[in-house]
């Protein structure tokens, strides 16, 4: 889709500017990796440096187990992988199921069923804050992991939806039918014939609601209140109070909390950028 | 795209007559759709009436609601701290945006213009927004620290002095906010204005070159005012999303120091599960929550207004 422009933005000042933002978009992370080498006092007092330095990787052994009488990186990776896993696989499952059978109905049906979700996309998540707070109280769930993954289901569901509708309008109706032909009913025709053909746009879709959901923080800090159940995001931020002047440990939860990311990041990259044009329109 | 992004309910084509079916639906396919239109109503639809009930009312987490009628309401009317969290939001929201759509936009212009290493900065600049935000808010609370945070170790040796307590200080704690904001946000505007400026047909600028306009005249006088749709778009979206952001005011500052970056999501948290005061909570996220949708609303009929003859 590249397109060679006969404009030509080659100057040394723009060539600049964009290894400044280079430097500044990518320079933190490796920063977050070198300081979870380091020991606190070089921390403190030779935050840059390289050479001469104290190293001490000990910050990942403690940042893994965590301080006496808290909670580790180990807890909460655990959950995190809870919450994903629940999440992401019930909102990309329904979320074609529903998609591809939107596309199904009368134009009534599915015009409804769109606005619905559309309108749910617009809905402002402080105004969901308190209420799901209160139900999760009352069915005394809270703190429960897979609970928040099922909450998670439901948000990312509408625009799932969306995306993945957009795709299976374009689909050809040819292989459906050879399907009823085969006497095959619309279920099975869904999970034999349309899933396995619908990789490229699921992939998106799972990848961009699994950054969001790993990452999410304002549900999950209030959501799971005991200290065990938190996922990596909620725990970070406990870090900052749990170890204190330990900066190094911080720092190495930090590291376990993004290379996963920036790895898959750059493996999947590709998809990942098809997940944002295509999400972009609908968040 | 350079017309409404929301084009969903597509024109009854000839081709999506055959693959959708404008007759009676068969149970199946209701009864298919309705996991889906159950969770709506569940996760959206009943959360919405039970906030209102929440806000018309007085709790305190534990025990029944108290019906207290518009009591919430009328005392956020004559409550300062509420009003100055609005007012933090609304400029965090505004600045965010701004300063994202600003940053964004010459970044798409350089790639979109074959500035050489393009697909590698396609990369590289996406990555602080797949970065959770609470790492963000930890790394760069961490990075400001007078004295031992990186961003002063840097200040200082460029001789600018390096115990600068950005977060310490009220008057400069939201603009970290708002810088951190910007630092994580680029990158994903950066992607959607690139796709919309890669849009833009090359015959346009050929024709222009033909006469006589140099590089930066077709930027202002071509690429900009195609891209102006998707570019109001993102103006949107960013202050929406920075207006609701939480994590990031909530970790690195706690709302602090004081009140200094006290925005309407952490004001809301506050209330509820601090102070235990689930109705003023619940008034003030009906609130914010309606301002959002109207913002949203005005937003897009805007926008639809003006891509009419983009």
């Amino acid at each position: 889709m590249s397109r060679r422009r006969t404009v030509r933005v080659t100057t040394a000042a723009g060539q600049l500017w964009a290894i400044l933002w280079s430097l500044l978009a990518a320079v933190p992370f490796v920063l977050i990796i070198l300081l979870a080498f380091k020991s606190n006092t070089d921390i403190f007092t030779n935050p840059l440096g390289i050479i001469g330095v104290e190293w001490s990787p000990q910050n990942f052994a403690e940042a893994w187990t965590g301080p006496p009488g808290g909670q580790g990186f180990a807890g909460y990776l655990l959950n995190s992988a809870v919450v994903v896993i629940v999440a992401i696989t019930g909102c990309v499952l329904l979320g074609a199921f529903t998609a591809y059978f939107a596309t199904l109905a009368s134009a009534r049906v599915r015009t409804a069923v769109i606005r619905g979700f559309l309108a749910a996309t617009t809905l402002p998540l402080i105004m969901l804050l308190i209420p799901y707070y209160t139900a999760f109280n009352a069915a005394d769930v809270l703190s429960q992991p897979w609970a928040l993954g099922v909450v998670y289901i439901a948000v990312c569901l509408p625009t799932c939806v969306l995306i993945l509708h957009s795709f299976y309008l374009g689909f050809p109706p040819e292989l459906r039918e050879a399907a009823a032909l085969d006497g095959l009913g619309i279920v099975r025709t869904f999970v034999a014939v349309v899933l396995p053909l619908s990789k490229g746009p699921i992939v998106a879709v799972a990848m961009v609601n699994g950054f969001f959901v790993w990452g999410e923080t304002q549900l999950a800090i209030v959501l799971l209140q005991s200290p065990e159940s938190r996922t990596i995001p909620v725990g970070l931020l406990d870090f900052q109070g749990q170890f204190g002047a330990n900066t190094g440990a911080i720092f190495a939860g930090l590291t376990m909390a993004t290379l996963p990311l920036i790895v898959v990041y750059l493996i999947f990259n590709r998809s990942i950028a098809k997940g944002v044009a295509l999400g972009g329109v609908f968040r | 795209m350079t017309h409404a992004p929301i084009e969903l309910v597509a024109p009854q084509s000839a081709a999506i007559r055959r693959r959708t079916h404008p007759g009676r639906d068969s149970r199946s396919v209701l009864l298919l759709l309705s996991p889906a239109i159950a969770i709506l109503g569940i996760f959206f639809g009943v959360p919405i009436i039970d906030l209102v009930v929440t806000s018309l009312s007085s709790w305190s987490g534990v025990g029944d609601r108290t019906f207290v009628g518009a009591t919430n309401y009328v005392n956020l009317l004559g409550d300062s701290t509420a009003w100055s969290a609005l007012t933090r939001s609304v400029t965090l929201g505004l600045g965010t945006a701004i300063g994202i759509s600003i940053i964004a936009t010459l970044l798409a212009a350089l790639v979109s213009g074959g500035i050489a290493g393009s697909n590698i900065y396609r990369i590289v600049w996406f990555l602080p927004a797949i970065a959770p935000p609470s790492a963000v808010a930890v790394f760069w609370a961490l990075s400001v620290q007078p004295k031992s945070g990186v961003v002063n170790a840097v200040l200082g040796a460029v001789g600018l002095g390096d115990d600068h307590a950005w977060l310490a200080d009220p008057s400069t704690a939201l603009g970290v906010v708002i810088a951190v904001a910007m630092w994580q946000g680029a990158g994903f505007a950066f992607l959607i204005i690139l796709g919309a400026m890669e849009e833009v047909p090359v015959s346009t600028y050929e024709a222009a070159a033909i006469d006589g306009a140099g590089p930066i005249r077709q930027f202002f006088s071509i690429t900009l005012p195609l891209v102006r749709p998707v570019l109001a778009m993102i103006l949107l979206l960013e202050s929406i999303w920075a207006f609701n952001g939480f994590t990031l005011a909530w970790g690195m500052t706690q709302g602090g120091p004081g009140d200094a970056t006290t925005i309407l999501p952490v004001q809301v948290y506050k209330d509820a599960f601090q102070s235990g005061n689930f109705g003023t909570a619940a008034a003030i996220s009906v609130v914010g929550g309606v301002i959002l949708l109207a913002v949203g609303f005005v937003g897009h009929w805007l926008g639809s207004r003006t891509a009419v003859d983009a």
